[in-house]
């Protein structure tokens, strides 16, 4: 079976596509899964750099939340049958052997690019929308929108009754964000401060969803309302700003960092409601996972280059040849 | 009826303590209130300097929590009777006329030095615990915790069942934090860090409250456990620092702004609730408001100047001569 590895750190160019082993048959509390579908996002990049936090040991497969069918399962597995759509990681591979428990069912006709395309963005903007304790009818101002978890804060802070003000830098992608549901766009390239003010009677917004950081942080510092929730969801301009103290007490504003992968490690139980609660409003429509690129899979590196190029809206995904 | 004015701003110096006309008998609604003991604390000798966020007008009356008697009571006035012990405002004059319901009738039992010097400290940590959502059980760091807000805090961070971890910069002052009931006294001349780590198995403080700011803040960032929350109290040690908005991502921690004059502002029905709460609290003897110094109004300046030499513990208290 063929997989996209990462051999050494570097650009995508330096992504290897070769043949391996297939892994054997699963064993006792396993399952085989046949991928078909791959979200890569901004994260797989830092990581392909060595820029992530989380380092990964050389070489490793590119890539994590994946969508296939289970092809065959192990001893004592009674949950699922060959055939099943399931998530679960694995990244740029044909076939994986992983723990059932590793493995999500996916309801019947949700289809599997949008499966693996939706898992870590709305995961990641539910979660941060409840750390910023967002209520409905409250403002909330997404950054970098048509970004895979920008664009998944839009649809779900519209779900949860939030009038949504969403910036990106290219008028192509503020017509993506605005079908999404966003109330008002903003083109970021002249700078969004005194727009959000105009929007907001002088307010500001209540919560501001930033995965850019460096100058959109600081001056989202300038915008944010009164008791304001500013969440720290990464830094894709390459910068970690410095958050103001004095600014903070002077607007009672909370600075909010969160990682889902932490809340996934120490609160499993709220990583699974929420997982439920995403699956089933992906089931039932109420969710609406954009993807602007697929790509087979000896194409990975191309994938990869068009998230640093920034020309991704909502996700891209690899399927196979 | 004599006063402590500040005509210009600056130091304690040139503070004035002067005859002034008394003001009329109270109109429709208000009440006249003979003023025995006022709370000074830093944000007053900000404000002389000329230097807090609120600037008011000059000449202006130094101080502002006050607790006295009722004097006389307006037209329309029920409820009070002259005689009656009260919490009002004021600050270091001898009487003030006021609205009723600017008023609080004080509970038996509860002392005039106590209720005066208790009303924003106390204020204050119990708010700023409540935005830091404290739970039973969690750690609970106090920074200046013999100032007045740190001192407060310790007090209330016990009752809400907190382990509390106090510094401060002196034995003395750490004397009368262990009496207040801090499990654990740091004293940071030489820093905090490793010892908060030491005293949480390495996980570090859940909530941590700082209205010291700069390099104590710094030093906070690094020992504050996943999920956990700085509150921003203040800027005694004169600098403002910047969060590394990094950090509180790794640490999934936020930085928590607040002023309890915004909460009176913008929510005076929960000022109103923490401040019977509190009143409950302390006629009940839960609370324990401490008074490092008692100071006649002529002598109001020393008072401010024992603020400025960080000698005061808990609070000091103008008294009539």
């Amino acid at each position: 079976m063929k997989g996209v590895f990462c051999e050494e750190l570097g650009t995508p160019d330096s992504l290897v596509l070769r043949d391996v082993e297939d892994p054997g048959p699963p064993g006792p509390g396993e399952v085989a899964v046949d991928l078909e579908a791959r979200g890569l996002s901004f994260a797989d990049l830092l990581v392909i750099s060595g820029g992530y936090q989380v380092k990964r040991p050389l070489p490793f497969v590119v890539g994590g939340e994946s969508a296939g069918r289970i092809a065959a399962v192990g001893p004592g597995v009674t949950d699922f049958q060959a055939g099943d759509t399931v998530l679960t990681g694995g990244g740029c591979i044909e076939r994986i052997v992983t723990g059932a428990d590793n493995v999500t069912p996916l309801p019947g006709h949700v289809d599997l690019v949008t499966a693996a395309s939706f898992r870590s963005n709305y995961a990641t903007a539910l979660y941060a929308l409840q750390r910023g304790r967002l209520r409905a009818g409250e403002t909330l101002l997404v950054h970098g929108a048509a970004g895979g978890v920008g664009l998944a804060a839009v649809d779900v802070g519209k779900l949860m009754g939030a009038r949504i003000i969403a910036t990106a830098g290219t008028d192509e992608k503020l017509a993506v964000v605005r079908e999404m549901g966003a109330d008002h766009v903003i083109n970021h390239g002249d700078g969004f401060r005194e727009q959000v003010k105009a929007l907001t009677g002088g307010r500001g917004a209540d919560v501001i969803y930033d995965p850019v950081g460096g100058d959109m942080f600081d001056e989202s510092m300038r915008c944010i309302a009164p008791f304001g929730r500013l969440l720290i969801i990464g830094f894709t301009s390459g910068r970690p700003a410095l958050a103001k103290t004095n600014h903070l007490l002077i607007k009672d504003a909370e600075a909010i960092g969160l990682r889902i992968d932490a809340m996934i490690r120490d609160d499993p139980a709220r990583a699974a409601r929420n997982e439920r609660v995403l699956l089933g409003w992906l089931a039932s429509g109420r969710i609406h996972p954009y993807v602007s690129h697929r790509l087979p899979l000896s194409r990975t590196p191309e994938a990869l280059q068009l998230i640093a190029d920034r020309q991704v809206i909502g996700k891209v995904v690899i399927v196979n040849d | 009826m004599r006063g402590v004015f500040c005509e210009t701003l600056g130091s304690p110096d040139d503070l004035v303590l002067r005859e002034a006309e008394d003001p009329s008998s109270p109109g429709e609604g208000e009440v006249a209130i003979d003023l025995e003991v006022r709370g000074i604390s830093y944000t007053d000798l900000l404000m002389v300097a000329g230097r807090y966020q609120v600037k008011p007008e000059l000449p202006f009356v130094v101080g502002g929590q006050a607790a006295g008697r009722i004097a006389e009571i307006g037209p329309g006035v029920s409820g009070y009777a002259p005689g009656d012990p009260v919490l009002a405002g004021g600050g270091c004059i001898e009487r003030v006329v006021m609205r009723a319901e600017r008023v609080t009738r004080l509970p038996d039992g509860v002392g005039l030095a106590e209720a005066a010097s208790f009303g924003a400290n106390y204020a204050t940590a119990l708010y700023a615990l409540q935005r830091g959502r404290l739970q039973a059980g969690e750690t609970l760091l106090v920074h200046g915790a013999a100032g007045g807000v740190g001192l407060a805090a310790v007090d209330v961070g016990k009752l809400m069942g907190a382990r509390v971890i106090a510094t401060a910069s002196t034995d003395a002052k750490l004397a009368v934090v262990g009496d207040m009931g801090a499990d654990h006294l740091i004293n940071y001349t030489n820093g905090f860090r490793e010892q908060v780590k030491a005293l949480t198995g390495d996980r570090g403080a859940d909530v941590i409250y700082d209205p010291v700011g700069g390099d104590v803040f710094d030093e906070s960032m690094r020992c504050v456990a996943l999920f956990g929350r700085i509150l921003i109290v203040g800027f005694t040690g004169g600098r403002p620092a910047l969060a590394k908005t990094n950090h509180l991502l790794i640490k999934d921690a936020e930085a928590i702004g607040f002023t309890i004059g915004a909460l009176e502002r913008h929510d005076p029905a929960w000022a109103e609730r923490n401040r019977r709460v509190l009143l409950d609290w302390l006629a009940s003897g839960r609370i324990h408001p401490y008074i490092s110094h008692r100071v006649p109004l002529s002598r109001t300046a020393d008072a401010l100047r024992l603020i400025a030499n960080r000698e005061v513990i808990g609070k000091v208290v103008v008294v009539n001569d």
